[in-house]
């Protein structure tokens, strides 16, 4: 793998405003009943008046070891040598075990392509443009950032450095790619 | 979304959840299939979804949408756009988008229309507007619009047409904090969150009620610079969660709460002294006043721990000058408006941060820049003046009373327009042209305008959608979106100066027309074209610009520009960086800034804490001062309102992709008075008061204080036009009475309601 592309969630800064979702769904020509992200503000937790929200990104975890990948019988379901979890149309059977296979629940059948479909990081858009993924470019607080963890100058790599994250659901061995820095009262306490 | 025939029917299952109506006359669905023309390489342009006015950049990508993202030449925007401004291409050819002129043909309000010509149009707005001025004169048709690009334009026409009656939305908004900083510091006044490393916020939610280079500064600061953050808010809003400390402060008490601190700087020595001799007037009469308003008092007021008021006001003034006590924003929360916003800038200007980084400062304008500097860095801009303009003689409908002689210029009180409508106070209003307005869902008591609207005798609105608002008017005007029109040149400096230019991306949709053009056609109509010597668009934007067609070019090419280097007239550090770049600039005081420049428009040219120009206007008032005001009932609960990020007030509750993220407005209660009422999240419940009644849904979450409840404001339309947002959720207007706050003359946002299980 030349490339390990990866996107840092940055839950202090976020707010849930939805303009990812929003400039991803433009961008990727999303059909209005599925989404590829969204940002869930969950809660709030705690009890009066030591409340918490929580800002939960919910986009494909583009996993290294993908279950996803792992299930597809024609091999439509990869990994790109840029780590993107991707989907080859042509291969693709429709037979949906990918849907079934994610544990983030984030793969869904776009209705209008008839075809599981998924954030993957702008890749033939904006990426191909050498352009951040839409959400990263638009997030109004700068609570995003994306790039290539193999490359140690980068923004990614020195905020995975230096600030304290997590991944999603990391006991199931996927090995997310989407890190997240908790919100100082939310989140995992060092 | 593919934009052909096929995939629009298939998008009408979903947009409108069952809303199976036949299409609407004169909207994008009846004109058929609707393609996307326009600009494939990035037009830098401005956002319309709220009235920030964002740089963005945008494009039509393959004639099918149209990508909108922020433009990173602004860079304190940074190249953000929020979900609302992403969401632009879905409101450009959102299939209920009304695209043709429309007339009335049923009774007023009842919904129905009929397609027309605009000359049609032109002719009935003529025929009717000439009918009332000659019977009652001008001054009894009133003009009023949204606050923004184009406003100058409508009220040009009411100028020329002879009528002083014109209004924005000012009243039901921003008024207050206007209103106040014209008394104190004699203009508005901005505020530097971005450099700021302490800042107390009365529930200014900046995280919600996104303003981009704002909400930006704000994050800055306290992510990057390590700025301490205090809310004092009645909800768990974004921004109370994002605080360090959070107060679920009692409604309406914000000044006690502010008048303490007041009272804790002067009375334990904290305040900026040389500060105050020297640009302060009126210290002592406030001071004498403040004397009361100990921490201990507010406690007892607003439910926050005297202790904390305490310790926060010094751990404020430890940090001033490069603190702020944040002014906010919407609202009227009290009848005492006005002495809450000023006792918030007294917090200010008792520690001296005015121009200082991270306090207040003056918008830095060319013409001001150029005369620090010694040099011409930022051009200026003419204004195109039109002379022998008739001269009007009756007074405005909201100048009865000199108390809101501030106001007035503003934007004036727009709720008058339905007293002089109702109750002919001071006379009586014949006709109403409102354009991109939407007072049912921003005024209070939407009953009484109803019956406004029912009594008038022509009422016109210029608008996208038929809006609540618009369901009442006899000829409907569409608009065309922000991303089909070019715009004059605007100002927006801050810090230094910069312009911006909004400009058309994509091929008109259907028959609309920018309100610039419509207005002047109308006037053309009304036989006083001679008052719009402007062709077009082009023409105005290069008298702006005196002809100089390059700069002209750079401003339409980069959509934003900006000059200079950031200037805050007492800070050192930039007075010494503004010097050095400019070798003709102004010499420095003895102490390296630009103190002794520093001069207010106020009668004493001083910051004026206590005024005796307000105590003239207003007696009793000259001085801040608390006064106990009721809210609510016994048995009522506080109901407060507020934005949420992914609309803007009343006016995008429609637009489908925002309907998706949000079309529902559920009422919060807290866990133990929901639990007396046996009410359960999702719950449906009846909200009442004696101004009206809704019902809606419960949310149930500790979020919110036990005697207040909350919605987001702009849900529950009622007119059956807006398909997607009619009928969901609560409709804030409808439970808010008529009044009016002294001075400011802004109308009221906080009530009492009662809520009953259905």
């Amino acid at each position: 793998m030349t490339k390990r592309y990866v996107l840092v969630h940055d839950e202090n800064k976020c707010i849930g405003c939805q303009a990812c979702n929003v400039a991803c769904r433009s961008e990727n020509n999303v059909p209005e009943s599925v989404t590829r992200i969204q940002v869930r503000v969950e809660g709030p937790y705690g009890n009066f008046p030591n409340l918490h929200f929580k800002y939960n990104r919910v986009s494909c975890e583009q996993c290294e070891d993908a279950p996803c990948v792992k299930v597809c019988p024609t091999g439509a379901a990869y990994v790109n040598d840029d780590g993107i979890v991707s989907i080859n149309e042509k291969k693709c059977v429709g037979c949906l075990y990918c849907v079934a296979a994610c544990p983030y629940k984030v793969r869904f059948i776009n209705p209008e392509t008839r075809v599981p479909d998924k954030c993957d990081f702008c890749k033939e858009s904006r990426l191909a443009r050498g352009e951040d993924p839409a959400c990263v470019s638009v997030c109004p607080t700068q609570a995003l950032a994306f790039g290539d963890a193999n490359d140690s100058t980068s923004e990614v790599s020195q905020l995975l450095d230096t600030k304290n994250h997590y991944q999603h659901k990391v006991n199931l061995g996927t090995k997310p790619r989407v890190y997240r820095i908790p919100s100082r009262k939310g989140g995992i306490k060092v | 979304m593919k934009l052909d025939r096929r995939t629009f029917i298939k998008g009408a299952g979903a947009g409108t959840a069952g809303c199976a109506l036949a299409a609407l006359p004169g909207s994008i669905a009846a004109l058929g299939s609707v393609s996307v023309k326009g600009s494939e390489t990035s037009i830098a342009s401005s956002c319309e979804m709220c009235s920030t006015r964002c740089p963005i950049s945008a494009r039509v990508v393959n004639g099918k949408n149209v990508s909108i993202l922020g433009n990173k030449k602004a860079k304190s925007f940074g190249g953000a756009v929020c979900a609302r401004g992403g969401a632009g291409h879905s409101l450009l050819y959102d299939k209920q988008r009304i695209v043709k002129p429309l007339k009335r043909v049923g009774e007023r309000g009842e919904g129905k229309w009929a397609e027309i010509e605009w000359d049609e149009a032109y002719r009935l707005i003529a025929e009717n507007l000439n009918k009332i001025k000659a019977k009652h004169g001008a001054e009894s048709v009133a003009f009023s619009s949204k606050s923004g690009s184009l406003e100058g334009h409508l009220f040009h026409l009411a100028k020329t047409f002879g009528s002083p009656n014109t209004f924005t939305h000012a009243s039901t908004c921003p008024a207050g904090y206007v209103v106040a900083a014209k008394a104190i510091f004699g203009g508005k006044i901005k505020r530097d969150l971005s450099n700021s490393k302490y800042i107390i916020n009365f529930g200014h939610n900046l995280y919600e009620g996104i303003n981009m280079s704002e909400t930006r500064g704000m994050m800055n600061a306290q992510m990057e610079k390590g700025a301490k953050l205090v809310v004092f808010e009645p909800r768990f809003s974004i921004v109370a969660d994002k605080a360090d400390e959070w107060y679920a402060i009692k409604p309406g008490t914000d000044v006690a709460v502010a008048l303490a601190i007041c009272h804790t700087l002067i009375n334990d020595d904290l305040y900026d002294k040389d500060f105050v001799a020297q640009y302060v007037e009126g210290f002592d009469e406030f001071a004498k006043e403040v004397k009361n308003y100990t921490p201990e008092w507010a406690e007892a007021i607003s439910d926050v721990p005297a202790e904390d008021i305490r310790r926060i006001t010094h751990e404020y003034a430890a940090a001033a000058p490069h603190a702020l006590v944040d002014f906010g924003h919407r609202s009227s929360f009290t009848t005492e408006e006005f002495e809450m916003r000023r006792a918030l800038y007294a917090a200010n200007v008792l520690v001296g941060n005015i121009e200082r980084k991270g306090g207040l400062y003056f918008g830095k304008k060319a013409s001001s820049y150029n005369k620090y500097a010694g040099e011409k860095v930022a051009p200026t801009l003419s204004k195109p003046g039109v002379k022998d303009l008739p001269k009007i003689d009756a007074k405005r409908i909201d100048m009865v009373d000199e108390q809101y002689s501030l106001l007035w210029s503003s934007g004036g009180i727009y709720q008058t327009i339905l007293d002089a409508t109702l109750e002919a106070v001071p006379y009586q209003l014949h006709g109403w042209v409102m354009s991109r307005t939407n007072p049912m869902q921003t005024m209070t008591d939407r009953a009484r305008i109803v019956e406004s609207m029912q009594k008038l005798d022509f009422v016109v609105a210029c608008d996208l959608y038929i809006t609540e608002s618009a369901a009442y008017a006899d000829v409907f005007l569409p608009e065309s979106t922000y991303l089909e029109r070019d715009e004059e040149i605007k100002d927006k400096s801050g810090k230094n100066p910069a312009y911006y230019v909004r400009q058309r991306v994509v091929d008109t949709i259907g028959d609309t027309k920018p309100s610039w053009q419509i207005w002047k056609e109308v006037a053309d109509k009304l036989g006083l074209g001679e008052y719009f010597p402007w062709e077009n668009m082009q023409t105005l934007q290069m008298f702006q610009v005196n002809k100089d067609v390059s700069l002209l070019d750079k401003i339409k090419n980069d959509g934003w520009v900006s000059y200079g280097k950031p200037l805050m007239l007492r800070e050192p550090g930039m007075v010494n960086t503004f010097v050095a770049e400019y070798p003709n600039a102004i010499s420095p005081d003895e102490d390296k800034t630009y103190a002794s420049h520093l001069s207010f428009k106020t009668p004493s040219g001083k910051i004026e804490l206590s005024s005796n120009k307000v105590e003239k206007m207003a007696p009793g008032r000259g001085v801040i001062k608390y006064r106990e005001v009721t809210m609510k009932k016994a048995d009522e609960l506080f109901f407060i309102q507020g934005k949420v990020a992914v609309h803007t007030n009343g006016a995008t509750q429609n637009v489908p992709m925002l309907a998706s993220l949000m079309s529902d407005n559920a009422l919060w209660i807290h866990p133990i008075t929901a639990g007396h009422m046996g009410i359960s999240s999702g719950d449906k419940i009846r909200i009442y008061n004696d101004t009206g009644s809704e019902e809606g849904h419960a949310l149930v979450t500790p979020g919110i204080r036990p005697d207040t409840v909350f919605a987001y404001m702009g849900c529950g339309s009622k007119n059956k036009e807006l398909a997607r947002a009619t009928g969901k959720g609560i409709h804030c207007g409808n439970l808010l009475p008529h009044v009016t706050s002294p001075v400011t003359g802004m109308n009221l946002h906080t009530t009492g309601v009662k809520i009953a299980k259905i």
